[in-house]
């Protein structure tokens, strides 16, 4: 009972709810974007989940410039010209005093409080498109198990719901956490981003030690336990970065080696450069902003390697935005949302 | 952009089209460049006091107001003497107006066939003689043009921002199954025998009158059709093509029989539909407009099965069914002449695809396939319109068609109907007002819409489902000035500005309210206060149809109208509401919730701040603005505490609205939800609102959350909407199984999507597991639009590259390019889901 106690009270920071997504698994599903993440990959196109700690960020589309933001902040964090709100990192705390006060909304505070019982409340809201659909919630980021209290007590609340869960992890957590989840997940989406140790380290901060022994760890435990639906990895490819013939197969080979049989699918998806506002308005430097999207063609060639480095080639995929032949974006394999989530600054995959 | 990029988008072409059917195709898309047209001819009977216009169906129209009295005279001017019946004037008013129609349309108008036309029957257009004589004229003069009349009533309620009101013709089913089945001859039958019952006093009498003009009207399709038939057999005489000659041959002997006798074969049954179809536009001089089809694939499908039996070509059958589709195109002809008027929008000759049947039974048949395909090859093109009934357990065959027509449509080339939720309305009314014995579990199945998505039943039902329109705004309006316009009307003619007056009741000083629930009582009496205003107002133009504008061929195919010997304008059908039609609803409810969220809860501002903001249309009162704007809660969200609103405002005006009837005519009103195109134009006329909107900006469209405001997507969007038409009853125990409908009528939604959901089949799946979700938890009907905003900024750089791009606006499809610009950034913001 006690424990129960302390896991209703426990609250999650939630970077954003998003509905009727359908890009983060089966079905039509309601994704909840955590905040924070062990991993800080060079190429993230949802910068603002790195941080663990609130932030805040000047959207100027809808600001009126009325200076309200400036008056209330409590640490003087703040100023203002002609170019719109700057925001002093520094002294920033996070506070959200702006982001409560500002009358149009262009003050935002990224990482919102949620306890157990809210978050439920909202994500069992679109039931019926998940039981249409074979969809349900997904658990994404950042990195939902850097919070995995809070994960593992709103996984318990949907599983006894009925609703179908899945987690989306870059693979970066303790066993004993991950463990503790596995049992609540009908759908792992596991992202593998590079197999070399030190590039590894290099690109996202972080060594892939970890991360390879829970992937391993996580074949077996499918096999063993056969509610787990769906088992997808997913490897995102960046040029200059993961987007080597050698990346692929070695992440093909390790897959065909620990998971063979209990992987659905394996999902090679294209870097996404939509995002370099994003960066802006947190006042950070992209190292990537300038790399090119790839091509259907370079994509297919991938998808090829892929199938050939010894899994079952039935399991390759590729998704995401893409060229086209003269330097356009394509429609029909591009990222459905660009538009829209452009313009609800929303999130993309978790690699 | 680079200018190149106007290739890189595909709009839908037709396609699979025979040369026959190309042809006539292209030369419908000429326009006003074709010799040959549809357009208006006016009739009179010579007399000095004569009027061939009734004006009163364009009073739901005010961007006509400015034009009836020319559009009257003109008609006048041009119309041409019709030799009367030596008896003519001594006759009823209904027995005058069913021959002259008659005599108009059988001897007066030319009778053309297309080359390579199937179906005969080509112009119907017509403005005839009222048929008034001078004491009757006078009264009319008096009634519609004279201080105080309806004309005036009418434009002083649209001026003032509440709304329009008046008498429309089409909007209906007729009985078209029960014509099929016993052709006019047994219709004639019924009449002649009914009129035998009347004791000799009836006989003179009113019941008398109409009964002998429904059994002249009932012989106008036999003699046109004889007509039509000569034609053909001239035609086929003069004929050099064998095949062509064979083709009217045929069409000369299906003439001879139907519509008079029950037609025997699919390409019969076709001919008859459309003969008295067409002649419905003509009994009610009014081209079309929600002049419905109902159950089309059900009805028509033991003719087509029959035909097939007996060796018909499927191919074939397409082929005379898209010769009936160039015809109910040529009814936008009517003005064609005067500024391309009309073929920009759907007139809403209603077509209604699959749908359940009996014992929950899945009524989905080849020849809804057929008719699909028809729609999908001469796609695009605005009539008739289809609207395909889905619930929850269509066939996943349909879906896949539906959804694939969407991909490759820009605006979907139908309407979806949902039967659960549309049928637990049609329930609700029945049980409401004891019409169960029309109206009932064993038959709700067979209920269809009408025009756009106004649920009726079929060949019995007329209720008025687009004659009264009310913007539930304007009480927001007078609850904030106590009862005053908040601005002074100035008329646009004459720059002079009235008076404000207390027009409403006193509702007291909003500024000395202390809570939300003082402005909550105010803003109940003032819409209790509007809509017994509207339910006013349509009593003036009501009363005058039912005494001057009878339509007894109408009559003649609307059950009921016979057996109380009443024609169908005097409440003839056995089911007879007055539909209201709220306007305004999301604005509504988003002003509710901004009053409460800055003066009362978030204390932002004061009662006297916002009402000055308002006055001021919001010039210098940005920070209050863009807190309703941006801050304040919104319906459509999903969101409980927005959506408890949404319901109050909901039950409020419902109630209001059930609790009158027509005088004249005994028509109960019944809630439904469905702007046309109001929520545009009346942006212009109603005064800032409390939810941000300045004056000049669109209000919001039928049951559709505010613009923009839907920032949860499209499951949010749904499940707001069918939680405000009352979601599911907790004990199972709902209007219709477990589903609840407060609104009879149906109500217009609409949600656009990025067509990127549609690029594979795993998304095609996601899409239809959408649909089947909505017919769970939405509303009763629902138009899709799938259009790339950038698209849309590219048709609007390059309008010629998108000439036919259609586009759903609220129940009706429209060119794109052809709406005005405020309504294409509209469509365009629509679109993203995104931020105000």
């Amino acid at each position: 009972m006690a424990i129960m106690e302390t896991k209703q009270s426990l609250s999650g920071r939630i970077l954003e709810i998003q509905r009727m997504s359908t890009e983060d698994g089966p079905g039509i599903r309601t994704t909840v974007f955590f905040k924070g993440c062990p991993l800080a990959c060079g190429w993230c196109h949802n910068p603002e989940s790195i941080s663990p700690l609130p932030q805040v960020q000047w959207v100027g589309v809808d600001c009126i410039g009325c200076g309200t933001c400036v008056a209330v902040c409590p640490k003087e964090a703040l100023s203002m010209d002609g170019k719109g709100v700057h925001i002093d990192r520094e002294r920033c705390s996070g506070c959200g005093t702006c982001a409560e006060e500002c009358p149009s909304g262009s003050m935002e505070l990224l990482g919102t409080a949620w306890d157990v019982d809210s978050l439920a409340r909202e994500l069992v809201k679109d039931r019926v498109f998940f039981e249409q659909s074979g969809g349900g919630v997904t658990l994404s980021g950042g990195e939902a198990t850097l919070q995995a209290a809070f994960c593992h007590a709103v996984l318990e609340r949907l599983t006894n719901e009925g609703i179908q869960t899945a987690l989306d992890t870059c693979g970066q957590l303790s066993r004993r956490n991950f463990e503790s989840l596995l049992p609540l997940l009908d759908i792992l989406l596991f992202d593998v981003k590079e197999m070399d140790p030190k590039r590894h380290l290099h690109f996202t901060g972080r060594s892939n030690e970890t991360i390879l022994n829970n992937l391993a760890f996580a074949g077996a435990w499918a096999r063993e336990h056969k509610h787990l639906q769906q088992f997808w990895v997913r490897t995102p490819l960046i040029l200059g970065a993961t987007a080597t013939a050698f990346n692929i197969r070695s992440i093909g080979a390790f897959i065909a080696k620990h998971l063979a049989g209990n992987v659905d699918r394996w999902e090679l998806c294209a870097f996404n450069n939509l995002c370099g506002d994003k960066y802006t308005r947190l006042g950070l430097r992209w190292d990537y902003a300038h790399t090119p999207l790839l091509s259907p063609e370079q994509m297919e060639t991938y998808a090829s390697i892929a199938k050939d480095s010894g899994v079952d080639p039935a399991i390759v995929f590729w998704s995401g935005t893409t060229l086209a032949g003269e330097g356009k974006r394509t429609a029909t394999s591009a990222n459905p949302d660009s538009d829209r989530q452009e313009a609800s600054h929303g999130r993309g995959i978790a690699c | 952009m680079n200018e190149a990029t106007a290739l890189n988008y595909t709009i839908k072409e037709p396609s699979e089209l025979s040369p026959r059917i190309t042809w006539l195709r292209d030369y419908y898309f000429r326009g006003n460049e074709r010799a040959w047209n549809n357009q208006f001819t006016a009739w009179t009977t010579g007399t000095p006091w004569d009027n061939l216009f009734n004006e009163i169906t364009f009073y739901i129209v005010p961007e006509t107001f400015l034009l009836l009295s020319p559009l009257s005279g003109s008609f006048l001017q041009s119309a041409r003497k019709v030799p009367l019946h030596p008896e003519f004037w001594t006759w009823s008013l209904p027995e005058r107006r069913a021959w002259f129609v008659k005599e108009v349309i059988v001897n007066q108008v030319p009778r053309e066939i297309l080359p390579g036309d199937l179906i005969a029957g080509a112009r119907f257009n017509v403005q005839t003689s009222l048929c008034l004589n001078e004491r009757e004229a006078k009264e009319w003069d008096r009634l519609v043009r004279g201080k105080g009349g309806a004309r005036r009533q009418t434009k002083w309620f649209h001026d003032h921002g509440y709304g329009n009101a008046g008498a429309t013709s089409g909007h209906l089913i007729p009985g078209h199954e029960r014509l099929l089945t016993l052709g006019w001859k047994g219709i004639y039958a019924d009449l002649m025998e009914k009129y035998g019952a009347l004791d000799p006093q009836e006989k003179r009498g009113a019941q008398g009158s109409q009964l002998k003009a429904m059994i002249t009207a009932s012989t106008m399709a036999r003699d046109l059709a004889g007509k039509y038939g000569a034609r053909c057999r001239e035609m086929a005489a003069a004929e050099d093509d064998a095949g062509r000659k064979k083709e009217l041959e045929r069409m000369a002997a299906n003439l001879q029989g139907v519509p008079w006798e029950p037609p025997a074969d699919f390409w019969e049954a076709v001919q008859t539909l459309w003969i008295n179809h067409m002649l419905v536009m003509t009994d009610e001089n009014y081209p079309g407009a929600g002049v419905s089809f109902g159950r089309l694939d059900q009805y028509l499908l033991p003719y087509y099965e029959r035909s097939m039996k007996d060796g018909m070509d499927r191919e074939f059958a397409k082929e005379i069914l898209k010769c009936f589709w160039v015809h109910c195109n040529t009814a936008y002809d009517a003005m064609i002449t005067n500024g391309h008027q009309g073929i920009t929008a759907g007139f809403g000759q209603l077509l209604t695809l699959s749908g359940l049947g009996e014992a929950g039974r899945d009524m989905t048949n080849e020849l809804t396939y057929v008719i699909l395909e028809v729609i999908d090859e001469m796609s695009p093109i605005l009539e008739p319109k289809p609207n395909v009934r889905l619930h929850r357990n269509s066939p996943e065959e349909l879906l896949d068609r539906c959804v694939s027509m969407i991909e490759t449509s820009q605006g979907a080339p139908f309407l979806l109907n949902f039967d659960e939720r549309s049928m637990a309305g049609m329930i609700y009314q029945a049980e409401k007002t004891g019409l169960q014995h029309f109206i009932n579990s064993e038959n709700v199945h067979d209920y269809a819409p009408v025009g756009c998505l106004e649920n009726t039943m079929a060949g019995n039902d007329r209720s008025g489902t687009v004659d009264n329109n009310i913007n539930l705004l304007k009480a927001v309006e007078l609850a904030l000035t106590g009862g005053r316009d908040m601005l002074p009307f100035v008329d646009p003619l004459t720059g002079k500005t009235e008076k404000v007056r207390q027009d409403g009741p006193a509702t007291g000083d909003p500024c000395r309210f202390t809570s939300f629930d003082e402005f909550w009582r105010a803003y109940e009496k003032q819409t209790a206060f509007i809509i017994q205003k509207c339910v006013d107002l349509y009593e003036v133009s009501e009363s005058i149809r039912a005494s001057y504008f009878p339509t007894p061929y109408l009559s003649c195919m609307v059950k009921g109208c016979a057996e109380k010997a009443m024609d169908v304008t005097q409440g003839g059908a056995e089911i007879n509401f007055a539909t209201m039609e709220a306007v305004t609803f999301a604005t509504t409810v988003d002003s509710l919730l901004a009053v409460k969220y800055l003066v009362f809860d978030r204390k932002a501002c004061t009662m006297a701040d916002l009402i000055q903001a308002l006055r001021d249309n919001w010039q210098g009162h940005e920070v209050i603005q863009t807190m309703a704007k941006n801050k304040a809660p919104k319906y459509g969200r999903d969101d409980d505490e927005a959506d408890h609103m949404a319901k109050r405002v909901m039950d409020l005006w419902c109630t209001e609205t059930w609790k009158h009837k027509t005088i004249s005519t005994g028509r109960r009103f019944r809630p439904g939800m469905l702007s046309w195109n109001y929520w545009a134009g009346d942006g212009f006329i109603m005064a800032a609102s409390p939810d941000g909107r300045p004056r000049g900006q669109f209000l919001s469209n039928a049951i559709c959350p505010s613009n923009g405001a839907d920032t949860k997507g499209p499951t949010a969007n749904t499940n707001s909407v069918g939680m405000v038409l009352g979601g599911k009853a907790k004990d199972g125990g709902g209007h219709w199984k477990e589903y609840l409908n407060c609104l009879p009528n149906g109500a217009s939604h609409t949600i656009t999507f990025n067509p990127s959901i549609l690029r594979d089949p795993e998304h095609r799946d996601k899409f239809k597991a959408f649909l089947r979700g909505y017919a769970a938890n939405g509303g009763t009907a629902l138009q899709i639009n799938m259009l790339d905003p950038a698209m849309l900024r590219d048709a609007q750089r390059h309008p010629k590259d998108y000439r036919h791009l259609l586009v759903r606006i609220t129940g009706y499809n429209a060119y794109f390019v052809t709406v005005g610009r405020e309504l294409q950034n509209e469509v365009i913001e629509r679109i993203s889901h995104g931020k105000f």
